[in-house]
């Protein structure tokens, strides 16, 4: 049924993917709630001083793209980490959000937003923080003897989760009107308030080696799929890969939930179209969720600017809307099982 | 501009003068920022001549009108919808997350924002790329009077600020003559209905209702917007109901009155209800009919001589 992965099909696919990303991309800095003719944005980005005038100018490089670029980087951000659990797992419902690891990145926001008023570069850091944290502790809750078991570490995910979810709704009755607002918006995602190109940039190198990182144990985690004993008999070093597959996925859901908020079904979704798309190999998955991932999100987050412009929606509310009911399409089809790399 | 350079066409060195002088004069009006600090503390650089304001908030914009500076108004939010006039204007956005393409869009030289309403982040944002945003915070009343005179500094137009201010004061004080002395009613002042939210001492509401002759139940509470149990109102059972207009609220009401706990309030029992429009929720230049719309409602014999 899948062709035979070969590195050309994967160049192509992903050429091709980039392709879409690039075009679309364009689309999108040229929409808005100000109208700026395609062919100006056009000449602009390759280089036209002239094609626009100083406001539009400011519109389409320091609003438009950080904030198409971020989309862009976050989404691949989730979905390569929902790849990574979902195969970490061998389960198809595993995503970031279910582990709790956003949960985790928002109460470190709403501590830093409850503590330090005025401090604002410290929402982010915080938020990465509590990720991070959030990451140990499920990770350590999951792990059985010496085995990190599957379903162990999904439960302690989800337990995670609805704890964080208890202490954010217990800590918000604490916050004045004001920050509460950020933050009720911030839970939803959103991505109006991109932060600027130069930590833009750092942040995509952070996602780049969290994305590179599960991409060299694609081969490991195909075999991992087949069942943990026969990847050990295999020569895969299980404990390793799992470990550093959690780390690298968690990184990038830390760092995307940092900037972004809390944006749901991207990373759940995301790896389920690609294999349906391209098959299951993850030589081609990882990357090709990435730019999926990356497609998804920036898609989404130009719907949320534009709907209603000048009304923006929060981006969560997006990904929901469309997500859920195309989750559902998805579990209802019959090949859905054995795509979802659950035992074949 | 035009004109000038054609009387001058001949006289090619009229021309290069004229040229440097207005090359000089955009130096001196690049150089003409004033460092202000705002309400909220942040350092804002804001030309000598603000002649394209955004609004980013109702009370801001009807303190813009009272001032008689519109014309200069180029943008508001989607809920300045006072005036009448404020809503031909091009809008921006929510409250809470305006478009910034479009606020930039419209080259103002600034940008007001309030801490009622508006987001720090809105406010970071902009001033990235750019934009002077000045902020105001007026936590009560007399915060009201020195947003007017900041703001009204601010514009070049303090002798109108001067003027708004001593006619609003005028209008309280003579509230304040009707009230005084009258034992103050107790007043749960009711924020939302669902889940259950009041007014603590810092904010501008309570001081709406002191000087309407009021008092707050929840007068104790140090945070601005206190979450309530329906056993805390039942325990200080207060005499009177206070809420702002809604489109929902009467049903609301209606289903309150239904409920065991709620009927044997006494506020409710002697329908005590009063419901004041959105300006009490404004801390603009309304605010004064506010209160005196529930100074009249609490303390009708104090209005009834004239």
């Amino acid at each position: 049924m899948e062709a035979v992965l070969t590195r050309k099909r994967v160049l192509k696919v992903c050429a091709l993917l980039l392709a879409v990303l690039l075009v679309l991309g364009v689309v999108a800095v040229s929409v808005g709630a100000v109208p700026i003719p395609l062919g100006r944005v056009l000449r602009a980005l390759v280089g036209s001083t002239t094609a626009l005038s100083v406001q539009d100018e400011l519109i389409v490089f320091s609003i438009r793209l950080p904030r198409i670029l971020l989309a862009m980087l976050v989404g691949a951000a989730l979905g390569v980490a929902g790849a990574g659990y979902q195969a970490l797992l061998r389960n198809p419902l595993a995503d970031p959000y279910v582990l709790g690891v956003s949960g985790g990145a928002a109460l470190g926001a709403i501590i830093s937003l409850a503590l330090a008023e005025r401090v604002t570069v410290a929402t982010p850091v915080a938020a990465f923080l509590g990720a991070a944290l959030t990451i140990a502790v499920v990770y350590f809750l999951g792990q059985r003897g010496e085995q990190l078991s599957p379903y162990t570490l999904l439960l302690a995910g989800i337990i995670t989760a609805s704890f964080l979810s208890a202490v954010i709704t217990f800590l918000m009755n604490f916050l004045s009107g004001r920050d509460l607002r950020g933050m009720a918006f911030w839970l939803m995602g959103d991505m109006s308030n991109p932060p600027p190109l130069d930590l833009l940039f750092w942040l995509f190198l952070l996602i780049l080696g969290a994305i590179l990182a599960v991409f060299m144990l694609a081969n490991n985690l195909n075999l991992l799929l087949a069942g943990e004993p026969e990847a050990l008999q295999l020569g895969v070093n299980v404990r390793r890969t799992k470990l550093i597959v959690y780390l690298a996925a968690s990184l990038a859901t830390g760092v995307a939930v940092s900037v972004s908020g809390a944006i749901g079904y991207v990373g759940l979704l995301v790896p389920h179209l690609v294999r349906l798309l391209f098959g299951s190999d993850y030589r081609l998955l990882v990357p090709a969720s990435a730019l999926v991932g990356a497609v998804v999100l920036l898609v989404a987050d130009t719907l949320a600017r534009t709907v209603i412009a000048p009304t923006e929606l929060p981006v969560g509310a997006v990904t929901a809307v469309v997500g859920a009911p195309l989750f559902i399409y998805l579990l209802r089809r019959p090949r859905f099982a054995a795509a979802a790399g659950s035992k074949e | 501009m035009r004109m000038v350079a054609q009387r001058w066409a001949g006289k090619w060195w009229a021309v290069a003068l004229l040229l440097a002088a207005m090359l000089a004069a955009r130096e001196t009006h690049a150089q003409s920022l004033r460092l202000v600090v705002d309400e909220t503390g942040r350092r804002v650089g804001v030309r000598a001549q603000v002649e394209r304001i955004v609004s980013l908030a109702p009370n801001v914009t009807e303190i813009l009108y009272a001032l008689g500076v519109d014309s200069r108004l180029v943008g508001v939010s989607n809920y300045c919808d006072y005036p009448p006039a404020a809503k031909t204007k091009p809008q921006v956005g929510e409250i809470i997350n305006p478009s910034l393409e479009k606020i930039v869009a419209l080259k103002p030289d600034l940008v007001l924002a309030t801490t009622a309403g508006n987001r720090r982040e809105t406010v970071i944002a902009l001033e990235r790329l750019g934009v002077a945003v000045y902020g105001i915070a007026p936590g009560d009343i007399e915060g009201v009077f020195r947003s007017i005179q900041n703001i009204s500094e601010l514009l070049g137009v303090p002798e109108a600020g001067a003027k708004l201010e001593a006619d609003l004061r005028a209008q309280f004080a003579a509230v304040a003559a009707r009230v005084e002395g009258r034992a103050r009613a107790r007043v749960l002042f009711v924020l939302w209905l669902e889940p259950l939210m009041s007014v603590g001492r810092y904010t501008f509401i309570h001081d709406v209702l002191q000087r309407a002759g009021a008092e707050s139940v929840t007068a104790e509470r140090a945070e601005d917007w206190p979450r309530l149990s329906l056993e805390e109102v039942i325990r200080r059972n207060p005499d009177y109901l206070v809420l702002a207009h809604s489109p929902a609220l009467e049903q609301q009401l209606a289903d309150l009155r239904q409920r065991p706990a709620w009927q044997g309030l006494r506020a409710l029992e002697k329908d005590h209800v009063i419901v004041l429009d959105e300006t009490v929720l404004r801390p603009g230049p309304r605010i004064v009919e506010a209160v005196e719309r529930l100074a009249r409602a609490l303390h009708p014999e104090a209005f009834e001589e004239q």
